[in-house]
């Protein structure tokens, strides 16, 4: 699922890519970009986490003269006064993205990436980018919305909400090492994608990546596989019962046997039913009391046919 | 940039000031001065200018003494006796050296505690460890000759309570107290909060309570006019101002962090400590402050007090505690002593003491504070 | 400077990657010795400092950096280094009678609630902006943020103040930021304000030293752990920053220096 968010053939609408301190998704919402710069999209980028420049590191050189980069890096808040008419983390909203864009858009319907989301929720409330966000996705002006946002830098109630609204939501968490393989083959996160349809189903799968120098991703499969790097076939699975001197299994005839056996004390079966036959008039309690103790010691419980 | 310059003068002019806690000086004036202050000896580590607490071995459990300009913090015991009990040691001292003395309580009036403060041994306390080495020495065969273990007959006795060889610092007897022409001859301010409080117009300062702002203008105040801030370049006799703070942080000096989890005051105390702080830095003073750290409800608020301090040391009575159950522990100590943290004060180590258990007990001449091992 | 310190981070005072932002932060452990490494180091490869000392005065890293070597006075007389006394600023501002205007450096202190520290970056930027002399890239070392943290100031408010820092010093002056951030002293303690300062700070570092007390407990011989990260930087080789290059050296401080040493091989255990 990951290659098709990358490849755009995910259906468009809100992609949202969650990340933590210990591993930063940019260079997922960067590989997004790439791809898009080389399918000749057109990409707008909304930057306050990171210039310019080292956004535009790594990416493909050709395709990236058509990136489009909106400052929000070097002035968010207004404190130096240099950017005016530059982006500002302060008020934002559908109707500024949309006029920004469309003053430099191609003919293509365009892809916004956000980087990062956490800046313009530091500085507006959470109600109003909600809904600057579903405004944006109900414009026929964009393909795709990429938004980058740091989970831990928010309660949790608000990431909650902005993946809400979320058609896709790609968690990255750091790869721990699982199943021994380190080194250069190891993958360096897993991404556990959501997708929701809009037919209502619920696509979940969970990937271990590397991204390449050149921003490609090179997808593993699930990490809870041991041996990420062949296939593991089923049967090197340990069987306890094989290779033993006495016979752990049953034969089809011989469950037949052992479910038929009559165990001793057990009560029969028509005693079973007469006794789990409803009577009428319910709990009666018949006690016939003795002189000494009634109790009978072998069977305390009474239920033995003895 | 003329707000530059201004700060440029006004660094030049504290200079003096600043220089004579153990930076290398350049002004010879200053270099004489700061021996000839009372009560006060350059540090072995690192020449910083000390003074004594009023408690022998707490000043070796603090790397010597407390350096002057920095802030002592006391998280109390449980009922305030001990906490309060070096307090009046700390003001005791002051006033055996000749030191100025500001006392600011909100709980007793301030004239109570000079009351009961405990009267100096004047003559030398015999070390009660030397000496009983020392009868030991002269006759040996009445030491207790050991049977087993005799390859350690002759080794040292292990020194348990914590004391430097250069005695520095006095002795006071807690169950007398000073006499009143001592205590008249000491220079006191004091400072009691409920006579303050009759307030006039609430300042715009909501950043800290009115309590602590009205203690932070009397504590500069003090310090400006006998000139504890080299304002005043008179040749007057130097002194140093030791200000004793009980009880900070509780309820009674307005402040709530001691009965609310999420207190509306809850950077009052820690902007106040760091005013404090620029105050102490910039005068030849040295405080110790009483905070009732066990009622404070937010730890976070208690970690960034304690950062905002220099010198913090925690007692923990065995009273107030749940180790009141095990009676071995009373039989030798009285309440257990942590050392949370010791400032590194112009130079880049602090003196790191050997191990962090200690225990302290209150005899009727001393305040001693010992390893604690059973 | 730390000459251990130096060939673990692999820098010279010839030779040091520019455009850098440092976090320096710590637990059970201080980690203010890396300040003074810092500062020490900065001055010897010829950068102009701009200082904010918000928690100890002038004179004692005055004293400290003299025992490195450097002399601190000689430096700010010459005008390579500015040096920010916050203790002083701050009395004079909360004692204050009348209001103060919103440019002044430490405004912040001023209002109540604090809404942002724009005087304080108005002082950085005029300082780094300023006048470049014969000095070197614009330095900027902060000790330490999170004590503004018990003034009063939000996370929030820290995290704008850093943002702009790295964007005018790092991005577009190609200078070095260095930021000490004392952390959480306890197990469990719930600063919310200071671990959203941390995150925030750690997403955008390209280095990271994180100072830590003995995991078992006290020692006289080692006093604690050094965790160095590199988050991957501008252009550097993996500037993905996926894979983070992490080292642990252990530490022990002395008169004139900290020794870094890699785990178990402390002089005193070998």
């Amino acid at each position: 699922m990951l290659l098709e968010i990358i490849d755009g053939t995910e259906g468009g609408g809100l992609v949202v890519i969650k990340d933590s301190v210990n591993c930063p998704g940019r260079c997922l919402l960067k590989s997004c970009v790439n791809a898009a710069l080389r399918r000749k999209e057109s990409v707008h980028v909304l930057g306050f986490d990171v210039s310019e420049e080292e956004l535009r590191a790594g990416l493909d050189g050709e395709a990236a003269k058509s990136l489009v980069f909106h400052n929000g890096y070097t002035d968010p808040l207004c404190w130096t006064g240099m950017g005016t008419g530059q982006l500002t983390a302060l008020h934002f909203s559908a109707q500024e993205i949309r006029a920004r864009i469309s003053q430099s858009r191609g003919p293509e319907p365009v892809t916004l990436a956000v980087d990062s989301l956490s800046w313009v929720l530091r500085h507006n409330p959470t109600a109003s980018v909600c809904q600057s966000l579903q405004e944006l996705r109900r414009d026929g002006l964009l393909k795709r919305i990429l938004v980058l946002l740091h989970s831990d830098l928010h309660q949790h109630g608000m990431v909650d909400s902005v993946c809400h609204l979320a058609s896709t939501v790609v968690t990255v968490a750091p790869f721990s090492g699982l199943g021994g393989v380190v080194g250069e083959t190891a993958p360096q996160g897993i991404a556990m994608t959501t997708q929701r349809i809009k037919s209502g189903k619920v696509l979940q799968e969970e990937e271990c990546f590397t991204v390449g120098q050149d921003l490609s991703v090179q997808v593993y499969g699930r990490p809870s596989q041991p041996g990420l790097t062949e296939p593991e076939p089923e049967d090197s699975q340990a069987d306890p019962a094989a290779n033993l001197t006495f016979n752990l299994r049953l034969s089809e005839h011989e469950r037949q046997a052992k479910d038929n056996l009559a165990l001793p004390f057990a009560f029969s079966q028509e005693k079973k039913s007469a006794l789990l036959r409803p009577r009428a008039g319910g709990g009666q309690i018949l006690y016939e009391p003795d002189a000494a103790d009634d109790f009978d010691q072998e069977d305390p419980d009474d239920d033995l046919d003895v | 940039m003329a707000a530059r310059m201004k700060n440029v003068n006004k660094a030049s002019l504290n200079q003096g000031v600043s220089v004579t806690v153990g930076t290398t000086s350049f002004q010879k004036k200053s270099r004489s001065k700061f021996v000839s202050i009372p009560g006060t000896r350059p540090s072995v580590q690192n020449g910083q200018l000390i003074v004594s607490t009023g408690v022998t071995s707490l000043d070796y459990v603090i790397g010597g003494g407390l350096a002057v300009g920095s802030l002592l913090l006391i998280e109390e015991d449980k009922y305030d006796s001990y906490s309060r009990m070096l307090l009046k040691y700390f003001l005791a001292e002051g006033v055996v050296c000749g030191h100025s003395l500001f006392i600011a309580s909100a709980k007793d009036h301030p004239d109570e505690i000079l009351k009961e403060l405990p009267a100096p041994l004047l003559d030398d306390v015999p070390n009660t460890n030397a000496e009983h080495l020392q009868k030991q020495g002269s006759d040996p065969e009445c030491q207790d000759s050991m049977k087993i273990a005799w390859r350690y007959q002759n080794l040292p006795q292990v020194q348990t309570t914590l004391a430097s060889s250069t005695r520095f610092g006095h002795y006071f007897d807690v169950s007398k107290s000073m006499n009143s022409e001592m205590r008249q001859a000491a220079r006191c301010d004091l400072f009691f909060l409920p006579s303050e409080l009759p307030l006039e117009s609430p300042e715009d300062i909501s950043r800290m309570n009115i309590g602590y702002t009205k203690l932070l203008r009397s504590i500069q105040g003090v310090i400006h006019r006998e000139g504890f801030d080299g304002a005043c370049l008179q040749n007057k006799p130097r002194s140093i101002l030791r200000i004793g703070i009980h009880s900070l942080g509780s309820a009674l000096w307005g402040d709530d962090i001691c009965y609310k989890e999420s207190p509306h005051y809850a950077h009052s105390l820690t902007t106040f400590l760091y005013s404090l702080r620029a105050l102490l830095r910039g005068s030849l003073s040295v405080c110790m402050v009483t905070v009732p750290s066990h009622l404070i409800q937010n730890k976070a608020i208690m970690s960034r007090v304690t950062k905002l301090c220099d010198t913090v040391i925690s007692l923990e009575s065995f009273r107030g505690s749940k180790r009141e159950t095990n009676p071995l522990y009373k039989e030798y100590h009285e309440g257990l002593l942590h050392v949370k943290q010791i400032p590194h004060l112009n130079c880049l180590r602090c003196e790191v003491p050997d191990t962090k258990d200690l225990a302290f007990k209150l005899k009727r001449k001393q305040f001693t504070i010992e390893y604690f091992h059973l | 400077m730390f000459p251990e310190l130096n060939s673990i981070l692999n820098t010279s005072p010839d030779h040091f990657p520019r455009g850098e932002f440092t976090l320096v932060s710590d637990r059970q452990a201080d980690a203010s010795f890396l300040i003074h490494h810092f500062l020490s180091f900065y001055l010897r490869a010829g950068c102009k400092v701009c200082f904010l000392g918000l928690v100890q005065s002038f004179s004692h890293y005055s004293a400290v950096s003299q025992r490195l070597g450097v002399n601190l006075a000689q430096a700010k007389e010459k005008g390579q280094l500015v040096f920010l006394e916050g203790l002083k600023e701050t009395l004079s501002i909360l004692l204050r009678e009348n209001r103060s205007s919103d440019t002044d450096t430490l405004s912040f202190l001023s209002r109540s609630p604090c809404t942002d520290l724009r005087g304080l970056f108005g002082f950085v930027r005029g300082c780094v902006r300023g006048e470049q002399g014969p000095w070197g890239p614009p330095v900027l070392i902060v000790d330490d943020l999170s004590v503004m943290l018990s003034l009063g100031v939000s996370a929030d408010a820290l995290l704008d103040f850093s943002h702009y820092c790295q964007a005018t010093v790092c991005s577009e002056l190609q200078g070095n930021v260095v930021m000490l951030t004392r952390g959480e002293d306890e197990e469990g303690e719930d600063d919310e304000d200071l671990g959203r300062l941390l995150t925030g700070l750690a997403h955008s570092c390209h280095l990271a030293l994180r100072v830590r007390g003995l995991a078992t407990g006290y020692c006289k011989d080692i006093h604690g752990e050094v965790e160095l990260c590199w988050r991957g930087g501008r252009t550097s080789v993996n500037f993905s920053g996926l894979t983070d290059h992490r080292r642990v050296y252990q530490y022990k401080i002395q008169d004139k220096g900290v020794s870094f040493f890699a785990r178990g091989t402390s002089s005193a255990v070998l």
